[in-house]
Protein backbone atom coordinates (compact mmCIF):
# COMPACT_ATOMS: atom_id res chain seq x y z
CA UNK A 1 0.00 0.00 0.00
CA UNK A 2 2.78 2.42 0.90
CA UNK A 3 4.45 1.93 -2.46
CA UNK A 4 1.18 2.54 -4.28
CA UNK A 5 0.54 5.72 -2.33
CA UNK A 6 4.02 7.02 -3.02
CA UNK A 7 3.57 6.30 -6.70
CA UNK A 8 0.36 8.35 -6.74
CA UNK A 9 1.66 11.05 -4.42
CA UNK A 10 5.47 11.22 -4.46
CA UNK A 11 5.24 14.20 -2.12
CA UNK A 12 4.31 11.77 0.67
CA UNK A 13 7.81 10.33 0.67
CA UNK A 14 8.69 12.06 3.93
CA UNK A 15 5.19 11.95 5.38
CA UNK A 16 4.79 10.68 8.93
CA UNK A 17 2.30 7.83 8.60
CA UNK A 18 2.32 7.41 12.36
CA UNK A 19 0.71 10.82 12.76
CA UNK A 20 -2.80 9.48 12.26
CA UNK A 21 -3.62 11.85 9.42
CA UNK A 22 -3.35 8.98 6.98
CA UNK A 23 -3.63 5.53 8.50
CA UNK A 24 -2.67 2.41 6.59
CA UNK A 25 -3.95 -0.67 8.40
CA UNK A 26 -3.54 -4.41 8.11
CA UNK A 27 -5.66 -6.76 10.21
CA UNK A 28 -3.37 -9.76 9.64
CA UNK A 29 -6.25 -11.60 8.03
CA UNK A 30 -4.56 -12.15 4.65
CA UNK A 31 -6.63 -9.37 3.10
CA UNK A 32 -3.68 -7.00 2.89
CA UNK A 33 -3.22 -3.34 3.66
CA UNK A 34 -6.00 -0.81 3.35
CA UNK A 35 -6.56 2.86 4.09
CA UNK A 36 -8.33 3.03 7.44
CA UNK A 37 -8.28 6.82 7.65
CA UNK A 38 -7.50 9.66 5.23
CA UNK A 39 -7.61 13.19 6.61
CA UNK A 40 -4.87 14.83 4.58
CA UNK A 41 -5.66 18.54 4.26
CA UNK A 42 -4.78 18.89 0.57
CA UNK A 43 -4.38 15.48 -1.06
CA UNK A 44 -7.51 13.59 -2.05
CA UNK A 45 -8.01 10.02 -0.94
CA UNK A 46 -6.97 7.76 -3.83
CA UNK A 47 -9.73 5.79 -5.47
CA UNK A 48 -9.83 2.01 -5.52
CA UNK A 49 -9.03 2.18 -9.21
CA UNK A 50 -5.91 4.23 -8.55
CA UNK A 51 -4.81 1.78 -5.87
CA UNK A 52 -5.51 -1.33 -7.96
CA UNK B 1 -24.93 1.03 57.67
CA UNK B 2 -25.42 -2.66 57.22
CA UNK B 3 -26.81 -5.73 58.82
CA UNK B 4 -23.91 -7.65 60.29
CA UNK B 5 -22.84 -11.20 60.87
CA UNK B 6 -19.95 -11.17 63.33
CA UNK B 7 -17.56 -13.93 64.31
CA UNK B 8 -17.05 -14.41 68.05
CA UNK B 9 -14.74 -16.48 70.22
CA UNK B 10 -17.12 -17.61 72.97
CA UNK B 11 -18.65 -21.07 72.72
CA UNK B 12 -22.36 -20.84 72.06
CA UNK B 13 -22.23 -17.23 70.93
CA UNK B 14 -19.58 -17.55 68.26
CA UNK B 15 -21.87 -15.97 65.70
CA UNK B 16 -23.63 -12.67 66.38
CA UNK B 17 -26.25 -11.32 64.04
CA UNK B 18 -27.53 -7.76 64.06
CA UNK B 19 -29.89 -6.27 61.55
CA UNK B 20 -30.74 -2.84 60.23
CA UNK B 21 -32.89 -1.64 57.34
CA UNK B 22 -30.17 -0.58 54.90
CA UNK B 23 -30.26 -3.71 52.82
CA UNK B 24 -26.48 -3.97 52.98
CA UNK B 25 -24.73 -6.93 54.58
CA UNK B 26 -21.37 -6.92 56.34
CA UNK B 27 -19.35 -9.90 57.53
CA UNK B 28 -17.06 -9.05 60.46
CA UNK B 29 -14.32 -10.88 62.30
CA UNK B 30 -14.13 -10.87 66.09
CA UNK B 31 -12.06 -7.74 66.18
CA UNK B 32 -14.21 -6.10 63.56
CA UNK B 33 -11.13 -5.12 61.63
CA UNK B 34 -11.63 -7.51 58.74
CA UNK B 35 -14.88 -6.78 57.03
CA UNK B 36 -16.56 -7.87 53.84
CA UNK B 37 -19.44 -5.64 52.85
CA UNK B 38 -21.99 -6.82 50.32
CA UNK B 39 -23.81 -3.77 48.97
CA UNK B 40 -27.53 -3.68 48.40
CA UNK B 41 -27.06 -3.51 44.64
CA UNK B 42 -27.55 -5.68 41.62
CA UNK B 43 -24.41 -7.28 40.31
CA UNK B 44 -21.95 -10.08 40.63
CA UNK B 45 -19.52 -10.09 43.52
CA UNK B 46 -16.03 -10.94 42.29
CA UNK B 47 -13.20 -12.42 44.28
CA UNK B 48 -9.62 -12.86 43.22
CA UNK B 49 -10.21 -16.45 42.24
CA UNK B 50 -12.73 -15.73 39.52
CA UNK B 51 -11.62 -12.46 37.95
CA UNK B 52 -10.50 -13.31 34.42
CA UNK B 53 -6.87 -12.70 33.50
CA UNK B 54 -4.85 -13.44 30.41
CA UNK B 55 -1.42 -12.93 28.92
CA UNK B 56 -0.26 -13.74 25.40
CA UNK B 57 2.78 -12.96 23.28
CA UNK B 58 4.31 -13.12 19.84
CA UNK B 59 6.52 -16.19 19.81
CA UNK B 60 8.34 -15.66 16.50
CA UNK B 61 9.13 -12.64 14.36
CA UNK B 62 6.14 -11.34 12.39
CA UNK B 63 6.64 -9.87 8.94
CA UNK B 64 4.60 -6.70 8.55
CA UNK B 65 4.01 -3.84 6.16
CA UNK B 66 6.18 -0.83 6.84
CA UNK B 67 4.40 2.35 7.93
CA UNK B 68 1.12 0.54 8.54
CA UNK B 69 -0.76 -0.28 11.70
CA UNK B 70 -0.71 -4.08 11.73
CA UNK B 71 -2.48 -6.48 14.06
CA UNK B 72 0.05 -8.30 16.21
CA UNK B 73 -0.32 -12.06 16.04
CA UNK B 74 -0.18 -13.01 19.70
CA UNK B 75 0.04 -16.71 18.97
CA UNK B 76 1.07 -18.06 22.37
CA UNK B 77 -0.80 -17.80 25.65
CA UNK B 78 1.02 -17.62 28.96
CA UNK B 79 -2.31 -18.01 30.72
CA UNK B 80 -5.98 -17.44 29.99
CA UNK B 81 -7.99 -18.17 33.09
CA UNK B 82 -11.44 -17.79 31.57
CA UNK B 83 -10.75 -18.95 28.01
CA UNK B 84 -11.50 -15.50 26.62
CA UNK B 85 -8.44 -15.16 24.41
CA UNK B 86 -8.39 -16.64 20.92
CA UNK B 87 -7.03 -15.67 17.50
CA UNK B 88 -5.00 -12.81 18.97
CA UNK B 89 -8.17 -11.30 20.38
CA UNK B 90 -9.46 -10.92 23.94
CA UNK B 91 -13.25 -11.12 24.15
CA UNK B 92 -14.20 -11.16 27.83
CA UNK B 93 -17.44 -12.83 28.82
CA UNK B 94 -17.81 -10.90 32.07
CA UNK B 95 -18.79 -7.25 31.79
CA UNK B 96 -16.56 -4.83 33.59
CA UNK B 97 -13.44 -2.71 33.61
CA UNK B 98 -10.25 -4.37 32.42
CA UNK B 99 -6.69 -3.19 32.92
CA UNK B 100 -4.86 -3.92 29.68
CA UNK B 101 -1.09 -3.69 29.22
CA UNK B 102 0.88 -4.24 26.05
CA UNK B 103 4.34 -3.98 24.59
CA UNK B 104 5.89 -4.08 21.12
CA UNK B 105 9.51 -4.72 20.20
CA UNK B 106 11.15 -4.14 16.82
CA UNK B 107 14.58 -5.46 15.79
CA UNK B 108 16.21 -2.11 15.03
CA UNK B 109 16.09 1.04 17.11
CA UNK B 110 13.52 3.24 15.37
CA UNK B 111 10.17 4.70 16.42
CA UNK B 112 7.73 1.82 16.97
CA UNK B 113 4.25 2.34 18.38
CA UNK B 114 1.93 -0.20 19.96
CA UNK B 115 -1.78 0.59 20.05
CA UNK B 116 -4.50 -1.16 22.03
CA UNK B 117 -7.56 -1.52 19.84
CA UNK B 118 -11.14 -1.93 21.03
CA UNK B 119 -13.68 -3.29 18.57
CA UNK B 120 -11.38 -2.66 15.61
CA UNK B 121 -10.48 0.95 16.39
CA UNK B 122 -7.52 2.51 18.15
CA UNK B 123 -8.34 2.97 21.84
CA UNK B 124 -5.01 3.63 23.57
CA UNK B 125 -1.86 4.66 21.77
CA UNK B 126 1.37 3.61 23.36
CA UNK B 127 4.58 5.45 23.91
CA UNK B 128 6.11 7.14 20.88
CA UNK B 129 9.29 9.09 21.07
CA UNK B 130 11.25 11.21 18.64
CA UNK B 131 14.35 9.44 19.89
CA UNK B 132 14.88 6.00 18.40
CA UNK B 133 14.07 3.05 20.59
CA UNK B 134 13.30 -0.65 20.32
CA UNK B 135 10.09 -0.68 22.33
CA UNK B 136 6.71 0.90 22.76
CA UNK B 137 4.38 0.18 25.66
CA UNK B 138 0.73 0.95 26.33
CA UNK B 139 -1.64 0.62 29.26
CA UNK B 140 -5.27 1.49 29.64
CA UNK B 141 -8.35 0.78 31.72
CA UNK B 142 -11.16 -0.16 29.35
CA UNK B 143 -14.77 -1.17 29.78
CA UNK B 144 -15.94 -4.33 28.00
CA UNK B 145 -19.58 -5.34 27.87
CA UNK B 146 -18.95 -9.03 28.38
CA UNK B 147 -20.39 -10.12 25.05
CA UNK B 148 -19.38 -8.26 21.88
CA UNK B 149 -16.53 -5.99 22.95
CA UNK B 150 -13.05 -7.22 22.10
CA UNK B 151 -9.47 -6.06 22.52
CA UNK B 152 -6.54 -6.49 20.13
CA UNK B 153 -2.98 -5.24 19.82
CA UNK B 154 -1.71 -3.39 16.77
CA UNK B 155 1.78 -2.19 16.06
CA UNK B 156 3.43 0.36 13.82
CA UNK B 157 6.97 0.48 12.55
CA UNK B 158 8.80 1.82 9.54
CA UNK B 159 10.56 -1.57 9.43
CA UNK B 160 9.00 -4.83 8.24
CA UNK B 161 9.30 -6.93 11.40
CA UNK B 162 7.78 -7.21 14.86
CA UNK B 163 10.13 -9.08 17.17
CA UNK B 164 8.82 -12.32 18.62
CA UNK B 165 10.01 -11.97 22.19
CA UNK B 166 7.77 -13.09 25.05
CA UNK B 167 8.77 -10.35 27.44
CA UNK B 168 8.58 -7.52 24.90
CA UNK B 169 5.80 -8.15 22.36
CA UNK B 170 2.80 -9.10 24.42
CA UNK B 171 -0.59 -8.14 25.74
CA UNK B 172 -2.08 -8.96 29.11
CA UNK B 173 -5.16 -7.98 31.04
CA UNK B 174 -7.26 -8.56 34.10
CA UNK B 175 -10.73 -7.66 35.29
CA UNK B 176 -10.35 -5.09 38.03
CA UNK B 177 -14.01 -4.20 38.56
CA UNK B 178 -17.12 -5.97 37.45
CA UNK B 179 -19.81 -3.81 35.88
Amino acid sequence: MLEKLLKIYPELANFDFASGVITIQNDSDNKGDYIAKWEHPTLARPTDEELA
Amino acid sequence: MASTISAGTTSGTAIAIAGDTSGNLALLTQAGANTITVPNATGTMMVSGNMPAFSAYLSADQTVSASAFVKVLLDTESFDTNNNFASSRFTPTIAGYYQISAGLRVPVSTTPICVIYKNGSAYARGSYTAVSTYNSVASVLVYCNGSTDYIELYGYTNLTTFSGIQSETFMSGVLVRAA
